[in-house]
């Protein structure tokens, strides 16, 4: 079951990107956990993509949900190639004088998903982010929980 | 939607999502504050990077001035990204029962 739907590049929007979320990852079918993990992530990349994505088109978000997980992707018209699965690893053991909050949100994105993929189309300029996040044994055990809620 | 206030105990209470929509208020709100913080994170239900570089930005503040944010009534959920973070060594961290 794929749901789809554009947003445009403006911060405010996460408050509609959530609700599209909510949406399509209706509590009764999946757990509340899974899709805090995929807002966590969804809004990384989204607001990357405002932030610095430089274009104007909309940003299309298709989510799909199967009995293995989520599968989310962002597509991004106008875009710079900018390959989010090369992002290095920051350093989270510094001592706070040398922590900075920059590349925090790639970097923990990274750690929440299963699989990332980015592609980008030169001749069209559009850039492509794509990631999954399974049921766990210990939210499939929830999932299945959520779905005898909702029976 | 986020609402924080402070608490008649003195701690700051946060409750909803801190998202990057959010954290210009958010830190608004921090940026008032001085010496020992609690921050009650019981109502706390998401918190993004751009939440996180909130309470980055507060503590070194505080710090830089003697004081110091402890966070209260932490979810599991929030405790895990706090350890993804490395913010588990930043702060002291209390769960929720």
């Amino acid at each position: 079951m794929t749901a789809s739907r554009s947003f445009p590049r403006e911060i405010d929007a996460l408050e509609q990107v959530f609700g599209f979320t909510a949406e399509a990852l209706p509590d009764t079918a999946v757990p509340p956990a899974l899709r805090r993990s995929v807002d966590f992530v969804l809004e990384e990349y989204f607001t990357n993509i405002v932030k610095y994505g430089g274009g104007k088109g909309a940003i299309a978000i298709d989510i799909d949900l199967s009995r293995a997980g989520v599968e989310v992707v962002l597509t991004e018209p106008d875009a710079h190639f900018f390959d989010v699965t090369q992002v290095p690893p920051i350093d989270t053991t510094l001592p706070i004088a040398q922590r900075q909050p920059g590349g925090l949100g790639l970097h923990l994105a990274r750690r929440l998903v299963d699989t990332l993929r980015y592609d980008y189309a030169r001749d069209e300029r559009r850039g492509r982010i794509t990631f999954t996040i399974g049921f766990s044994p210990a939210t499939a055990d929830q999932k299945e929980q959520a779905s005898d809620v909702g029976h | 939607m986020l609402a924080i206030e402070l608490g008649a105990d003195g701690r700051v209470v946060m409750s909803g999502r801190l998202d990057a929509s959010q954290a210009a208020t958010a830190q608004g709100f921090m940026d008032k504050l001085n010496g020992q913080v609690v921050l009650d994170c019981k109502g706390l239900d998401y918190l993004s990077s751009a939440g996180l570089g909130v309470l980055l930005k507060t503590q070194k503040r505080l710090t830089a001035a003697g004081g110091q944010m402890r966070l209260v009534g932490v979810s599991r959920h929030l405790r895990d990204i706090f350890t993804y973070s490395g913010f588990d060594q930043i702060f002291d961290i209390e769960l929720a029962p």
